[in-house]
């Protein structure tokens, strides 16, 4: 199976003082989900930040779908990396409602508003369509951000702790139903997580960071 | 294909702006390098120390005056139901219509020792015609209550605003740790809204340091009744743009200062998460209280003004609306609300250019774009002229005469420059409250540049755009220095009306364009102040 992401020798701090990621490699295939799993601090959102083009990275290469995304003073712009993110407080538009906020990345289709109704109807939130995110409650925010995601038909989903301000029953609920989603649509998924028993659930593989050390589990 | 770190028409954009903003400031801080004649020397040893002590001593009482009326005010509407809270949300706002000069002719109207308050107090309590109950306002103190009442509105608007996008559970969880409701606006609410407390009330220092109206009528020597002094009264142009780069260089080291100390501050509160404060009615006592510190500012700062050019006016008739009133009525309106548009569309392209490249460059740019504001009208005016005439004969010299010099445009551009701050603070307090993870969902979404501003910014930050608008527009109205220099021939505001009837102790006739900036200056109050309204029950 071909390798959707990988990242080799990559290196990256935030100031001179020291590396807060070290000679990094990793890789991601097609349909498969891995949690980067550690503690706060040890540049786990810093790693997804660079496979998203957020941040230049210092040293090493990102290649997605076999092209080079990130390398030292080269950088391929989010927006065009075909990828999908999801964040812990969701991120929604707040000035629109959640038809048009899951119709933000494809408004230029024509199909947008069937396409729409049918990814809020995946993830159980069609009814809300013309509310706004202000009006419906967190967990189903969450929903409304994985719809908003996977509508653009991603080839990379980026997950930075999207079920962190989530109570634990809604949580369960949610693991089950989008590892469901995500396997159908045969979906690669980087996950960000402080939580083991999620990254367990949830992944085929677990790179764990520890202070100065990366475990593959 | 590309390094974020490459230069790109957003840096284009904001280093071209600067380099027009900061062309006459330059012009005027070249005459440091000019020879200093006997008259610096005269002033260096006999009155700069003066200047220096009394801008000093009006500043820090200005703007101690203001944090504490600003922000209690703002606080006190934002957070609680009173008698007249609906009223007190627009009406703290009323001061701004009135620009400092035109409520120190009328304190000193109603103030002197045989101005109205003394004589109606003469005839209340049959006291003597020497005998004063009220204290004269022509001093430093005066000033410093002068500005404070007309200026603490810009202190409230950005706290207000502020105040408004605070999440309740941040104060919800502060009652359950203990902390009454005093002590969660000193704790946590004025310690969450610092930048926006600090850049409101930088906006007021600025506008005290480079005002001259109401100093000059209260013969008060600071930085900028000395520079007018040795212009108009020693003709030496030289040594008052030497003065002027003095007070510059003072207010470019407490803007670094300032930015310097909130760099690091990130306050964002507004997540999709977001949940409205919930307003807390008041008993009996508390709605009184709430009424009577509410009214206090409102009252000095614009109902007594208004009553003393009320008297003015109808103890004489009026057939000054005439038709040249109306003519100059329609120049200020056309031409601030040219200027508040365009000002507003740079502070937005600049700040939406930091945001966007987070490129230190132009966070750099930004706080020397903020200097005009306090750069003296006059002075920024000559500056103006300067460089004009230098494009005229250098550049556009393919027209016949001159193209720039004494047109419409050094108006505006004066104004767009002298307004900047308050447009840019407007943005500065709007963009901490957008979380970054917004800007990073719809740039993953496909949406960049002038598509991540007017799909996600522009409508999230209407309310800035509007205050701006607000802020603008009023400002330009009252702006008297600068206008009465860079005008066009014939072509008359109506403060450079008003000044020129008071200048000539004519305020009878100074009280109808006066009336009319006051007017002019509600109208933007009335409608942005329910714009800001309707924005926040659209949130609630």
């Amino acid at each position: 199976m071909k390798n959707i992401l990988e990242i080799r020798n990559l290196s990256h701090a935030y100031d001179q003082a020291g590396s807060i990621i070290k000679d990094f490699n990793f890789s991601l295939k097609k349909g498969e989900i891995v949690s980067i799993l550690g503690p706060s601090g040890i540049g786990k959102t810093t790693l997804l930040r660079i496979v998203a083009g957020l941040e230049d990275v210092m040293d090493g290469e990102v290649i997605i779908s076999e092209k080079v995304a990130s390398k030292k003073n080269f950088l391929l712009p989010p927006e065009k990396r075909n990828l999908g993110l999801v964040v812990e407080d969701r991120a929604l538009f707040p000035h629109l409602n959640i038809e048009k906020n899951v119709m933000f990345g494809i408004s230029h289709i024509q199909e947008r508003e069937s396409l729409a109704q049918e990814y809020l109807s995946l993830f159980k939130v069609a009814d809300l369509s013309k509310k706004y995110p202000h009006e419906i409650s967190a967990g189903q925010q969450q929903r409304v951000a994985f719809a908003r995601a996977l509508i653009t038909n991603p080839d990379i989903l980026l997950l930075d702790e999207p079920f962190g301000a989530l109570d634990k029953n809604l949580k369960e609920e949610l693991h089950e139903e989008t590892k469901k989603i995500f396997k159908n649509k045969d979906l690669s998924v980087l996950l960000v997580t402080h939580d083991e028993e999620e990254a367990k659930y949830f992944s085929d593989r677990i790179i764990e960071f520890q202070e100065d050390k990366i475990f593959i589990r | 294909m590309r390094s974020s770190k490459i230069f790109s028409v957003w840096h284009g954009i904001p280093l071209f702006i600067l380099l027009f903003f900061l062309a006459p400031i330059l012009i005027i801080l070249s005459s440091v390098f000019a020879d200093y004649s006997e008259n610096w020397s005269h002033i260096y040893e006999y009155v700069l120390g003066d200047y220096i002590l009394n801008s000093f001593i009006l500043v820090s009482g200005v703007s101690l005056l203001v944090m504490i009326i600003g922000s209690l005010t703002a606080w006190l509407v934002s957070n609680y139901q009173f008698f007249g809270k609906r009223f007190f949300e627009w009406g703290l706002i009323l001061p701004l219509a009135i620009p400092p000069y035109i409520l120190a002719y009328t304190f000193t109207g109603l103030f002197d020792s045989y101005g109205t308050m003394n004589e109606i107090a003469r005839s209340l309590f049959n006291l003597e015609q020497n005998e004063m109950l009220f204290p004269n306002i022509r001093n430093i103190y005066g000033a410093i209550i002068v500005f404070s009442f007309t200026l603490y509105p810009y202190v409230y608007l950005i706290c207000r605003t502020a105040f408004l996008n605070q999440s309740r559970s941040m104060f919800e969880v502060g009652r359950t740790l203990g902390l009454s409701q005093a002590s969660i606006f000193l704790k946590l609410a004025l310690p969450l809204v610092r930048p926006a407390l600090i850049a409101g009330t930088m906006i007021v220092a600025m506008e005290t340091l480079s005002d001259f109206g109401a100093v000059d009528h209260f013969a008060i020597s600071t930085f900028t009744t000395g520079i007018f002094r040795t212009w108009y009264g020693m003709y030496d142009l030289t040594t008052a743009m030497q003065l002027a780069s003095m007070l510059l260089i003072f207010i470019t080291f407490c803007l670094v200062i300032e930015r310097t100390s909130r760099k690091n501050a990130n306050y964002s509160t507004i997540g999709s998460n977001f949940k409205p404060i919930q307003v807390i009615r008041l008993g009996s006592l508390g709605s009184f209280v709430c009424f009577f510190v509410c009214f206090i500012p409102i009252f000095i700062g614009f109902i007594l003004p208004i009553l003393e050019i009320l008297n003015w006016s109808l103890r004489f008739n009026t057939s000054f609306f005439n038709e040249q009133f109306f003519s100059i009525s329609l120049n200020t309106v056309l031409l601030s609300i040219l200027s508040a548009i365009l000002c507003t569309f740079i502070a937005m392209i600049i700040n939406f250019s930091i945001r966007y490249k987070n490129s230190s460059v132009i966070k750099s740019i930004n706080p020397f774009l903020n200097i005009g504001y306090a750069v003296p009208g006059l002075i920024l005016a000559v500056g103006i002229v300067q460089l004009f005439v230098f494009l005229d004969n250098n550049i556009l010299n393919f027209f016949e005469g001159y193209f720039l010099t004494g047109s419409l445009f050094g108006l505006i551009f004066a104004y767009i420059i002298k307004s900047y701050a308050l447009a840019n603070s407007t943005y500065e307090a709007g963009y901490q409250k957008i979380s970054q993870t917004i800007d990073d969902s719809a740039r993953v979404l496909k949406s960049t540049g002038l598509n991540l501003l007017f799909r996600v910014h522009f409508p999230i930050l209407k309310t800035s755009f509007f205050t701006s608008l607000l802020l603008v527009t009023s400002e330009v109205v009252k702006e008297l220095p600068a206008t009465l220099i860079l005008r066009p021939f014939n072509f008359e505001t109506l403060a450079v009306s008003t000044y020129i009837y008071a200048s000539e102790e004519r305020m009878v006739e100074a009280a109808a364009p006066a009336t009319a900036i006051i007017l002019i200056g509600l109208i933007p109050i009335f409608f942005i102040s329910q714009m800001i309204r309707a924005s926040r029950l659209e949130k609630s």
